[in-house]
């Protein structure tokens, strides 16, 4: 199980695109020019976090056509709420604090939770077959069979690192809660995880 | 499997999880859809301000309907009321016959539509004053994003968004409607009995 776990995104083939000093003073730039309504700057702005975005959505809803419609939806509205933007959080930081509120809105709209019509992990990257390769895809799959809240908490701290307090500021939730759903989700990931492994 | 196992193991599993992808690239150019609704000079901020405020009141009006309704149900005392059992499937049917063009409702919804409306001025008319108002008020809430929705579509027939907008603000006038329908009856029944 250990070497299940301990695969390394290396080994997964996936890389993060480094975000050099040069990328963001060109990010700066494009974000002064959408602020004025320049919306081929706000295009250089998509292409440059869509990944980034599009990765949270997915794993937030387990739904790739609800993932789309939330990337397009929290582009918008990033767009209209772009000069609130003061630059006192990093960029990426302030875009996935917008998808975060739009997915959990879309989610309590629609309760499209139940209709799950194709699983995260039929779509992410399959991870490569360097050492032990099943255990990422396996923690892919367990983590889109979480309940919703507990999966929200676990994607935004365990994954994208963000500490409690981000994470309980972005669901809306107290710092506690969170604490408490990502114990629930590393029990449940465990229980899951373990019972596939015996 | 002991404490230290189990220590271990979660250390294992937050840091496989802190190696999983946090970039995946859409099978599709999301752009141009965002880009469509992006206010641009001479197509005014006005479409996607207008649907902006059209989804909030759609929003406000469903949550507006569903406290009225939940306080008529209150106040007159009625039983828990069974689910609605799943009403007419809402169509879209394009005139050109190519998606993205003028939309038509589908008859099948066109007549369900008359029909509560029909019933459900009968109904109102069971209602004390203030709930008649209440009820009347939401629903003239929905039509009027309606009407909101539909200029804004005048303007931009392609508007997936748009679209989207309208056909659920639709569905919530139609649910509201038939909210109406089944309180005033299950009304009626217990006021037999």
């Amino acid at each position: 199980m250990a070497a299940l776990l301990t695969a390394t995104a290396a080994a997964a083939g996936y890389e993060a695109v480094p975000v050099t000093a040069e990328s963001t003073t060109e990010e700066h730039g494009w974000i002064r020019k959408a602020q004025t309504a320049d919306s081929a700057a706000f295009g250089s702005l998509y292409r440059m976090h869509v990944d980034r975005v599009y990765g949270l959505c997915l794993r937030m809803t387990g739904n790739v056509a609800e993932a789309e419609d939330c990337t397009q939806d929290a582009f918008i509205q990033a767009w209209s709420k772009l000069n609130n933007f003061r630059g006192e959080s990093a960029f990426s930081t302030w875009l996935h604090r917008v998808a975060v509120n739009t997915v959990l809105g879309r989610m309590r709209k629609s309760r499209r939770e139940q209709d799950r019509i194709r699983a995260v992990s039929d779509v992410l990257p399959a991870p490569e077959t360097i050492g032990d390769s099943g255990g990422l895809r396996d923690l892919e799959q367990a983590i889109d069979e979480l309940p919703s809240g507990a999966r929200h908490v676990f994607v935004l701290h365990a994954v994208y690192g963000y500490s409690h307090d981000e994470t309980s500021d972005m669901l809306g939730i107290a710092a506690g809660t969170s604490k408490a759903q990502l114990h629930r989700a590393r029990r449940l990931l465990a229980q899951q995880l373990k019972t596939e492994c015996a | 499997m002991n404490e230290t196992d189990n220590n271990n193991f979660d250390d294992e599993l937050m840091a496989a999880a802190a190696e999983l992808a946090t970039e995946v690239t859409p099978d599709r150019d999301l752009w141009p859809g965002i880009e469509q609704a992006l206010p641009h000079p001479g197509r005014p901020a006005r479409t996607v301000w207008n649907s902006t405020w059209a989804q909030a009141a759609a929003v406000l009006l469903l949550v507006g309907g569903s406290s009225g309704v939940t306080y008529l149900a209150i106040t007159e005392d009625l039983s828990p009321l069974p689910p609605i059992a799943g009403g007419p499937t809402l169509v879209f049917e394009p005139v050109s016959g190519s998606f993205g063009s003028m939309y038509n409702l589908g008859p099948d919804y066109q007549d369900a539509r008359r029909s509560l409306a029909a019933t459900v001025d009968e109904e109102l008319g069971r209602l004390t004053a203030e709930e008649r108002n209440e009820v009347q008020k939401n629903i003239d809430v929905i039509r009027a994003a309606i009407e909101e929705i539909n200029k804004a579509l005048a303007a931009e027939p392609d508007n997936a968004l748009l679209q989207k907008l309208l056909l659920s603000t639709y569905r919530d006038e139609l649910g509201l409607m038939m909210r109406v329908d089944k309180i005033t009856s299950a009304a009626m029944r217990r006021g037999d009995i």
